[in-house]
C-alpha cells in the first residue's frame, strides 16, 4: 500500500508543478497590471515605480526563482489588490469552500444511494424510470440558470429562503442545492447502473437462499460492490465542485476559493491568484490520492496492479 | 469472482473509514467558522436603524487617498472621512466641508479657514497640522494614493499649517482648481501612517468603522462626537454580491435597503431609481490610421449611428443621446454641441467621396469593445457595427475584459494596430473639463490616440483660466474638438439605476457612484 501511495504521488507531483508554472507564466501574459492599479492618468514615473516595486521589471525566469523561494519559505506574496499577504486570503476562503463542497457531496452521495438503489431494485418500473429522467435533467441542468431561478422562486416570490449570504443554516439551502443538483444526476445514474448489475449477481442469489432480509441484500451485498465505481465518480466530482464553485460562490457572495480566483484573475491579482491555485491543485491532488487509495483499499486489484 | 469482489477483511476496512473520516472532520471544522462568522445581516427584520446596503464588490480597502477608486470611495468620502471642501453634485458649486472658507492670495497660494472643534474618531483635534499633513501624505508621496495620480498627477504643492485654523496651500504653477482638486484629499490625523497604506482609516466623517468582517461584510456605526447634524441611521451595514439580479432580489426579499449598480435586466421593478451617474459613453476614433484619417469618414461615423436607438433599445431608455464627453453641470460643458443627428444618406455619401478621394474605406476597421463596461455593451457595439456596415465601412468586433482593453485605452498602444475604435466611457465626477480634455484630447494625452496643436494649445489655455473664462476656453476647445477634429463619436450620458425598499428614502445623484452619503439616507415614513 505504501508502495502504491509513494508511486501515486510522485506520478500526481509533476501536474502539480506543471499548473504552477503554467498559472504564473498566462497571468503574466495578460497584460501589466499596473494599468489596473494606478489612475488613468499615471505618469510612466509613477508606472515605472509600480513595476519596480512589484519586481514586474524583471525577465521572467527571475520572477519565478524568486517565487519558488519565496513559496519554499512559505511566504506566498502580498494581494496587490488589498496588501494583505496573499496566504491568509487564500486561508480564509478556502475553508468555505471546502464546507460547501463537503457537504454537497454528502448529500449528493446519500441521496443518489436511496434514489439510485430505488430504481435499481425493480429495473424498469415507474420509479426507475421517474428516477433517470430526472437524474438525467438533473445532470444536465445549467446551474447559474438554476440558482437564479431558485432565487426567483424560493428568495423573492415565496420568501422562505435569503437569497445569499453565509449566515444561518437557510443561506446554505440555495447554494448547496445549486452545487448538488448536477453531481446527484451524475451519482443516481451511476449508482443505478452498478447497483442494477450487483442485484443480478449470482451471489445476491446466494445470499437471498440463506435468507438474508432484502433490505440487507441490498444495502449490505448489492452495494458493497457496486461502491468502487460510484467512489471513482463521486471523488471526481468532488475535485470538479472544489474546482468549479465559481458560479455559485460569485452568485450567493459565498467567500470561497471559486470566488476569489475570479476577482483575482479580473484584478491580475497574480500573488493571491498563484496561491490561490497552488492551494486548489494540493488538495485536488491529494483528494485523487485519496479516492485511489480508498479505491485500492475496496478493490485489490487496483493495488496489485500498480504494485506488481 | 465473488471472491475477488469482497469487501478487504476488516484492518483495510477500517484505514478507509478513517481516511474518509478525517476528510469529513476537515469539512465540518470548518462548517463552524462560515456558520457562526460576521455580523452579516440575515433574511429581513433588520434593526430600524441600520441601513442595509449591498455593492458589487467588497471595497479593496478602505484607505481615504485611494478614495477616487470606486469602490473604496463611495464608502469612505463623506462617510468615514471628510475633505476640506466638498462639490455640490447638483450645481457644480464648491461648498466648505472641513474648511470654513478659502481665498487666493495670489496666482499660486492659497488660504484656507479651517472649522474649528473638530475632533477625529479617535479623540484628536482636527487642525491645520492635520490638514498639511493630509495633503502632504496623498500628494507626491511615496504611497502611490490613486487621487494623486488622478486628481494631481505630478502638480508640486506644499502645506503649511499657520495656526490651528489657518492652512496655507502654495503651487508650483498657478492652480484656478486647487480647491476643487482638494475636495479629493480625505483628511486623516497626523498619527497616520506616512509611509503605507492604511486599510481601516481614523477621520471625522460622521461614521466609523464598527467591524469589517473581510469577504463577508463591512459595518460604519454613528460617530457621537460628529461635528454636524448627526446622520438618522445609527449604522450601515454593507455587503457585496457581484450578481446585479441577485443585489436586485435583496431589495425585493427584504435583505437589503439599497442595492447598486443595477442594469435594467436586474429585474429590480418598482424599487428601482434612476439616476444621471455622471458617466458618457463614447467611441474612440483612432484618427492616425486610414481610412479613419479622414475627417470625412469620422464624420460618417458620426451620422450613421443612431444614438436615440440605441439608448432607446439597446439601454432601455436609460440615457440621453450626446455630442460631448462633458455633461451639464460640469464646467466646461458647452450647450451649442448637439448630439449628431442620425443621417444614413449623408453617412454614405461622406464614405463615398474619401473613397472616390482614394481613402482605403475598404480596409477592416476593429471595434475593440470591453464586456461589461455598461449594461449590453456587446450589444451596443453589435448595433454600431451595423450602422457602419450600412454606410459603407468594414468593420468587425473584439470583446475584452477590463486589463486587457486597457492596453488599448492607455500609450503605448500596442504595436502593428489597424484603425481602431475603441469603446470607453468618461466620468466627470470630478467636476471639471481638465480631468477630460488633457488626458483624453491632448495630443500626448494618457487615453489619446491623436490630438491637434489647435487644440493643445486651447486645453493649455483652458487649464490656466478660472471663473467663466474657464468655462467659455473649455467650452470652446470642446467645440472646436466637435466641429473641426472629430476625433470621436460620443454616444450618451448614462443613466444609473439602484433599488430602493420602501424602508428608506434617498435621492441618488450624479455623484452617487462614487459617493453614497449614508447622512443623506432617512428611514422612510
Amino acid at each position: 500500500m505504501l508502495t502504491f501511495l509513494r508511486r501515486r504521488i510522485t506520478s500526481s507531483a509533476i501536474p502539480l508543478v506543471v499548473v504552477i508554472l503554467g498559472v504564473f507564466c498566462l497571468a503574466r501574459l495578460t497584460g501589466d497590471p499596473a494599468n489596473l492599479y494606478l489612475p488613468l492618468s499615471a505618469t510612466p514615473e509613477m508606472r515605472a515605480e509600480f513595476a519596480a516595486r512589484h519586481g514586474f521589471d524583471q525577465p521572467l525566469y527571475v520572477q519565478f526563482g524568486e517565487y519558488l523561494a519565496q513559496v519554499v519559505r512559505l511566504d506566498f506574496g502580498e494581494s496587490l489588490r488589498t496588501a494583505e499577504p496573499a496566504a491568509e486570503a487564500v486561508l480564509r476562503a478556502f475553508p468555505a469552500t471546502l464546507q460547501l463542497a463537503g457537504a454537497t457531496m454528502i448529500l449528493a452521495i446519500l441521496g443518489a444511494i436511496a434514489v439510485g438503489s430505488w430504481a435499481a431494485y425493480r429495473p424498469n418500473s415507474a420509479a426507475d424510470r421517474i428516477a433517470s429522467f430526472t437524474s438525467t435533467t438533473a445532470a444536465s441542468m445549467p446551474d447559474f440558470w438554476f440558482a437564479i431561478m431558485g432565487v426567483l422562486v424560493f428568495a423573492v416570490a415565496l420568501g422562505w429562503l435569503p437569497t445569499s449570504g453565509t449566515v444561518g443554516a437557510l443561506a446554505w439551502v440555495l447554494p448547496v442545492l445549486t452545487l448538488l443538483i448536477r453531481p446527484f444526476g451524475v451519482l443516481v445514474q451511476v449508482v443505478r447502473g452498478a447497483m442494477v448489475s450487483a442485484l443480478s449477481a449470482p451471489y445476491i442469489k446466494v445470499a437471498r437462499s440463506k435468507g438474508a432480509g432484502e433490505l440487507r441484500v441490498v444495502f449490505g451485498h448489492a452495494l458493497r460492490n457496486a461502491a468502487p465505481p460510484a467512489l471513482t465518480v463521486a471523488g471526481d466530482l468532488t475535485v470538479g465542485l472544489v474546482n468549479g464553485a465559481v458560479v455559485v460562490e460569485t452568485i450567493f457572495g459565498w467567500p470561497g476559493i471559486g470566488k476569489l480566483m475570479i476577482t483575482s484573475i479580473l484584478q491580475r491579482d497574480f500573488a493571491v491568484l498563484q496561491a490561490a491555485v497552488l492551494v486548489t491543485a494540493i488538495t485536488i491532488f491529494a483528494l485523487n490520492i485519496v479516492i485511489d487509495a480508498c479505491y485500492a483499499l475496496l478493490d485489490s486489484r487496483v493495488r496489485q496492479g500498480v504494485t506488481t | 469472482m465473488i471472491k475477488t469482489m469482497r469487501v478487504p477483511s476488516t484492518p483495510r476496512r477500517r484505514q478507509a473509514a478513517s481516511a474518509l473520516l478525517a476528510l469529513g472532520a476537515m469539512l465540518s471544522a470548518g462548517a463552524c467558522s462560515v456558520a457562526n462568522s460576521g455580523p452579516e445581516t440575515s433574511s429581513g427584520g433588520a434593526a430600524a436603524n441600520t441601513v442595509r446596503i449591498v455593492l458589487p464588490e467588497e471595497p479593496p480597502t478602505l484607505e481615504p487617498c485611494d478614495a477616487s477608486l470606486t469602490a473604496t470611495g463611495r464608502v469612505t468620502r463623506a462617510n468615514i472621512t471628510e475633505a476640506l471642501t466638498e462639490r455640490d453634485p447638483g450645481t457644480g458649486r464648491l461648498q466648505p466641508a472641513l474648511a470654513t472658507e478659502w481665498k487666493q492670495d495670489s496666482p499660486t497660494e492659497w488660504t484656507f479657514t479651517l472649522r474649528p472643534g473638530v475632533k477625529f474618531h479617535d479623540g484628536t483635534a482636527f487642525d491645520a497640522k492635520a490638514a498639511a499633513f493630509s495633503i502632504d501624505r496623498t500628494v507626491g508621496s511615496e504611497i502611490d494614493c490613486n487621487v494623486d495620480g488622478y486628481v494631481f498627477g505630478g502638480i508640486e504643492l506644499t502645506a503649511t499649517a499657520v495656526d490651528d485654523t489657518t492652512l496655507k496651500v502654495k503651487t508650483a504653477k498657478p492652480d484656478p482648481i486647487l480647491p476643487l482638486r482638494l475636495s479629493f484629499v480625505e483628511i486623516v490625523p497626523a498619527t497616520t501612517s506616512a509611509t503605507g497604506k492604511v486599510r481601516e482609516p481614523v477621520g471625522t466623517g460622521p461614521y466609523k468603522i464598527a467591524k469589517w468582517d473581510t469577504g463577508r461584510s463591512l459595518r460604519l456605526e454613528r460617530h457621537a462626537g460628529y461635528w454636524g447634524k448627526a446622520p438618522e441611521f445609527a449604522a450601515a451595514e454593507y455587503v457585496w454580491r457581484a450578481e446585479g439580479s441577485i443585489r436586485a432580489a435583496m431589495v425585493k426579499s427584504d435583505e437589503a435597503d439599497v442595492a447598486i449598480g443595477l442594469a435594467p435586466e436586474d429585474g429590480a421593478g418598482d424599487s428601482a431609481v434612476q439616476y444621471p451617474n455622471n458617466e458618457t459613453s463614447y467611441l474612440r476614433i483612432d484618427a492616425t490610421k486610414a481610412p479613419l484619417n479622414d475627417i470625412r469618414v469620422r464624420q460618417a461615423i458620426n451620422y450613421a449611428i443612431d444614438r436615440d436607438g440605441l439608448v432607446a433599445s439597446v439601454f432601455a431608455g436609460l440615457g440621453k443621446p450626446a455630442g460631448q464627453l462633458v455633461p451639464e453641470g460640469v464646467t466646461g460643458h458647452s450647450s451649442a454641441v448637439q448630439a449628431w443627428p442620425h443621417d444614413m444618406a449623408q453617412a454614405k455619401k461622406l464614405v463615398a467621396e474619401a473613397k472616390a478621394a482614394g481613402v482605403p474605406t475598404d480596409t477592416p476597421i476593429k471595434i475593440i469593445g470591453r464586456n461589461g463596461i455598461y449594461p449590453k455593451a456587446a450589444e451596443a457595439m453589435e448595433v454600431v457595427q451595423n450602422s457602419l456596415i450600412e454606410a459603407g465601412l468594414k468593420v468587425e468586433i473584439e470583446m475584452l475584459d477590463v486589463n486587457a482593453w486597457l492596453e488599448y485605452l492607455l500609450r503605448p498602444f500596442p504595436k502593428n494596430l489597424g484603425p481602431t475604435l475603441l469603446q470607453a466611457q468618461h466620468g466627470n465626477q470630478a467636476g471639471d473639463a481638465a480631468f477630460t480634455m488633457g488626458q483624453i484630447y491632448g495630443s500626448k494625452g494618457a487615453q489619446s490616440s491623436y490630438g491637434t496643436s489647435e487644440l493643445d494649445s486651447m486645453i493649455a489655455a483652458a487649464e490656466q483660466a478660472s471663473g467663466e473664462e474657464r468655462q467659455t476656453a473649455f467650452a470652446k476647445a470642446l467645440e472646436h474638438q466637435s466641429k473641426d477634429v472629430v476625433r470621436d463619436a460620443v454616444l450618451a450620458h448614462m443613466t444609473g439605476i439602484l433599488a430602493l425598499s420602501p424602508r428608506v428614502t434617498y435621492k441618488p445623484n450624479a455623484a452617487t457612484n462614487d459617493e453614497m452619503r449614508l447622512a443623506d439616507m432617512h428611514p422612510a415614513g
